[in-house]
């Protein structure tokens, strides 16, 4: 039984590395531009699906469909800026949230006419390692990896560039930004480049995991959220973090009960830290 | 340096500014003084491009940039000291200066500058490390000019660097803008507290409900009767 | 003169209304039947709404409310009559519960629409965890009564016709109602400035709790009404993320802050819905609900205070 529960804590600890590269590119828009992307898991979605397409349909070898997929998330980031985000900065941001659950409606039933309901992977069955009594699955440990290096990434980025370092302000204080000779409309259009990037990354290192289907995303959308608020919006350590906390809380409340129940801890846990420290565990919140 | 040539502002059907004239020389300083409410904070927006224009021009070296946006104009060489700072409260103080130093012919001399100033306000090279939020008034408004100094600016428009600060704050800030004018820089500042902007000013102007009412030096400002009642209280 | 043709035209439409079942076909009384309950409960989806209380949560209220009247029906034959206000009060509960919670720390705005988000998830999941009782994820269909008002059971789509306009006109009368209440004055005052009416003394938290407190109440006995008229019940369409938004977005469209808003709002979606559908068909699934998803970002981005929002606002400028 101990066992099992440690058994259920390592998987919980990888699985915390696939939820950590998650989150990321949420962290940036929502945290740093304060976008609530409530499309974001479709864009995984949708990633899911090109990768699938390329790799399956065309034939393409695994890294070549890859970058593809990488490159066209980006771009299917910017055109969602310049159609969505773009018309709607002005609006009240509530306007910006519900324009993007409409998208939601538009991915999923855009899938559905494309690919139909089925469930669709690529067959690359990575083995299941035993280490000293316990399992432990390459995919997850791949995903956790690629996870530490894009977020190491994404930090030298957003910590070490002029642009990266005028993201993060941009986000405090828009006119105080321009008066700084930045151009603003450069700012959002790179940010969403770069989520819609960071999300095709995540779809990459979770082909070998999950298989896609029309309704994968919004589960996705929803514990992304729940891990950047946990970890406080914008706060990439912060985030990191709590991505584990999910992965073991969940993997251990899913090996003792059932997963809906693990499911249900996960959202009181989001809930709560709304209610109670909005700025998450570290991070902050401007007033309003 | 800047020539403002019949400038007329608003917000929508309100205008704010009628008709407003006037020029900076290089390595000056000149103030413009006026009441709450006159449009001054409007007119430094307008020069760096935040607000749209109805009529008028604007020339920074004899170069029209009323049509430019804030981010061209500040790569032009006018940097701003928004009102209370407006620093970036969730960044570091030396984050802070890097952003100063966004404009393109800023980046490369970023450390030499970085230096400077802090020689200029050694507070900040002691906190550099803290986030700006955490800084006191004073310290916050030496960060704002710390930060327009970082690029390198021809022209520095500050919007009262008086505004909430301890009068023996208030001292010191006016020292260090005095100190960066003989540096060279040129400065339009706009305040609230007359008494002590004149002081600075190579040229002053009144401002009241929108137009420009006295023009001058600061010697015939002081001597203005109108302006010592109601400005000074002599 | 003006108000008077109004009155006129009011009358027409209301006598159309009321004899409109008699002439068309059971497919159509199906069709005005979905828009009325929708209609119900997008209209007290925008008592909150109206006031900046944006929740993407209803999805639990009207689970909760289905749920509790169906499963006491099933399982002890207790009249839904009775059921939905059990229901309906389980749903206050948990309302005050949570509108409590994040009006005393503040949650608002986008901030709300999340937490409330998160509410219909957890609603929903628990549905689905408690399987034993509620089916789970195929959900349960109701026991079979034949006709009997006693139970809110017919076979007659024209029964459900009438009872949901009986809802829509009690949501229109509750509207009427708050406007003229001491809760109206307070929440716009609220709306306009929180901090400054806090300080004039509102109980800022009362009013907001009160008012999210009744549009749960009557969400729930909505989703009592849904599940009676469609007899089976399912976690996925009443309760969730996907019911939640829609709730939303039809009153979003027609405009939240008007009266007969989420009402156009309703006709409009669940028109422009079946259309698609007619037109689309079983030959490409979904193409409908991709073109609805494209018209409903146009509207946002285009018309933010909805259709009859802004057709009135028009008109009453003129």
């Amino acid at each position: 039984m101990l066992n099992l529960i440690i058994n259920a804590i390592i998987n919980g600890i990888l699985l915390g590395g696939v939820y950590a590269l998650l989150a990321i590119g949420l962290n940036l828009l929502f945290g740093v531009l304060k976008l609530i992307h409530l499309a974001y898991g479709q864009f995984v979605m949708i990633g899911l699906y090109i990768l699938y397409v390329l790799v399956v349909n065309a034939g393409l070898p695994f890294w070549a469909a890859a970058i593809i997929t990488i490159i066209v998330t980006g771009i299917l980031g910017i055109i969602v800026h310049i159609l969505i985000v773009q018309p709607l900065l002005d609006a009240p941001r509530l306007n910006q949230l519900l324009a993007l659950a409409g998208l939601i409606i538009v991915f999923e039933n855009l899938s559905m006419v494309i690919w139909g309901a089925d469930y669709r992977n690529i067959q690359m069955s990575l083995p299941v390692v035993a280490v000293g009594g316990f399992y432990i699955r390459m995919s997850y440990l791949i995903a956790f990896i690629g996870g530490l290096i894009t977020l190491g990434l994404l930090y030298l980025f957003l910590y070490k560039t002029y642009l990266g370092l005028s993201i993060r302000a941009i986000s405090q204080d828009l006119e105080g930004v321009e008066l700084m000779g930045v151009n603003p409309k450069v700012n959002f259009y790179v940010t969403m480049a770069a989520g819609g990037i960071l999300t095709g990354i995540v779809a990459v290192f979770f082909a070998p995991i999950y298989a896609v289907h029309p309704h994968f995303g919004s589960s996705f959308t929803i514990l992304a959220f729940i891990i950047v608020v946990l970890g406080g919006m914008g706060n990439l350590l912060g985030g990191f973090i709590s991505a584990f906390i999910m992965g073991v809380v969940t993997s251990v409340a899913a090996f003792l009960t059932t997963s809906e129940i693990a499911d249900i801890i996960a959202m009181l846990i989001f809930i709560g830290v709304m209610l109670v420290r909005p700025q998450g565990i570290m991070g902050i919140r401007e007033a309003r | 340096m800047l020539e403002v040539s019949q400038l007329s502002v608003g917000y929508g059907e309100f205008q704010v500014l009628f008709d407003i004239s006037f020029k900076v020389k290089k390595g000056s300083t000149a103030v413009i003084v006026g009441p709450n409410g006159a449009g001054k904070t409007t007119l430094l927006k307008t020069i760096s491009g935040l607000l749209p224009i109805i009529s008028g021009s604007i020339f920074l070296d004899g170069i029209p940039i009323q049509e430019k946006k804030p981010h061209q104009i500040v790569e032009m060489g006018i940097a701003q000291v928004p009102e209370g700072g407006r620093i970036f409260p969730y960044l570091s103080v030396e984050e802070n200066l890097k952003m100063g130093s966004f404009p393109k012919r800023a980046r490369e001399k970023f450390k030499d500058r970085l230096k400077w100033v802090y020689e200029l306000f050694p507070v900040l090279s002691e906190r550099k490390k803290q986030l700006a939020g955490s800084l006191s008034g004073g310290e916050r408004q030496m960060l704002a000019i710390g930060r327009c100094l970082m690029s390198e600016p021809k022209l520095i428009l500050l919007d009262e660097p008086s505004m909430g600060l301890a009068p023996l704050i208030v001292t010191h800030i006016f020292k260090l803008i005095q100190d960066i004018n003989t540096q060279g820089y040129t400065i339009l500042m706009v305040e609230q507290n007359v008494k002590k902007a004149l002081q600075l000013a190579d040229n002053a102007f009144l401002l009241e409900s929108g137009r420009i009412k006295i023009k001058g030096s600061k010697e015939e400002f002081f001597a203005n009767e109108y302006i010592k009642k109601a400005y000074i209280g002599l | 003169m003006k108000r008077s043709y109004l009155y006129f035209l009011g009358t027409l439409i209301f006598i159309g209304v009321l004899i409109f079942p008699h002439f068309v076909s059971n497919y159509i009384i199906h069709i005005a039947v979905l828009i009325l309950i929708w209609s119900y409960v997008s209209t007290v989806w925008a008592y909150m709404g109206r006031f900046g209380l944006v929740s993407l949560g209803h999805g639990a209220f009207l689970g909760i409310g289905a749920y509790t009247s169906g499963l006491l029906f099933n399982n002890f034959h207790l009249t839904p009559l009775v059921g939905m206000f059990i229901g309906g009060i389980a749903a206050a509960i948990v309302a005050l519960i949570l509108g409590y919670a994040c009006f005393r720390f503040g949650v608002i705005g986008d901030y709300f629409a999340l937490v409330t988000l998160a509410l219909a998830e957890v609603i929903m999941l628990l549905i689905i965890a408690l399987r034993e009782f509620t089916g789970g994820s195929l959900g349960f269909t109701l026991n079979k009564m034949g006709n009997s008002f006693l139970y809110l059971s017919s076979d007659s789509k024209i029964f459900f016709y009438y009872l949901a306009l009986a809802f829509v006109i009690l949501s229109i009368l509750i509207w009427k109602k708050i406007d003229k209440s001491k809760i109206y004055k307070a929440m716009r005052a609220i709306g306009e400035d929180e901090l400054a009416s806090a300080s004039l003394g509102i109980n800022v938290i009362k009013y907001k709790v009160i008012i999210t407190i009744i549009s749960a109440f009557l969400t729930a006995l909505g989703g009592s009404l849904y599940g009676q008229y469609i007899t089976y019940l399912n976690p996925h369409t009443l309760s969730g993320v996907g019911v939640s938004l829609d709730i939303a977005f039809k009153a979003i469209l027609g405009g939240m802050f008007n009266i007969w808003g989420p009402t156009v709002g309703t006709i409009l979606i669940v028109t422009m819905e079946e259309t698609f559908r007619g037109i689309f068909g079983s030959h490409f699934i979904g193409v409908s609900e991709v073109l609805y998803g494209i018209a409903l970002i146009c509207f946002i981005i285009f018309l933010p205070k909805g259709i009859y929002g802004t057709i009135v606002n028009k008109l009453s400028k003129k």
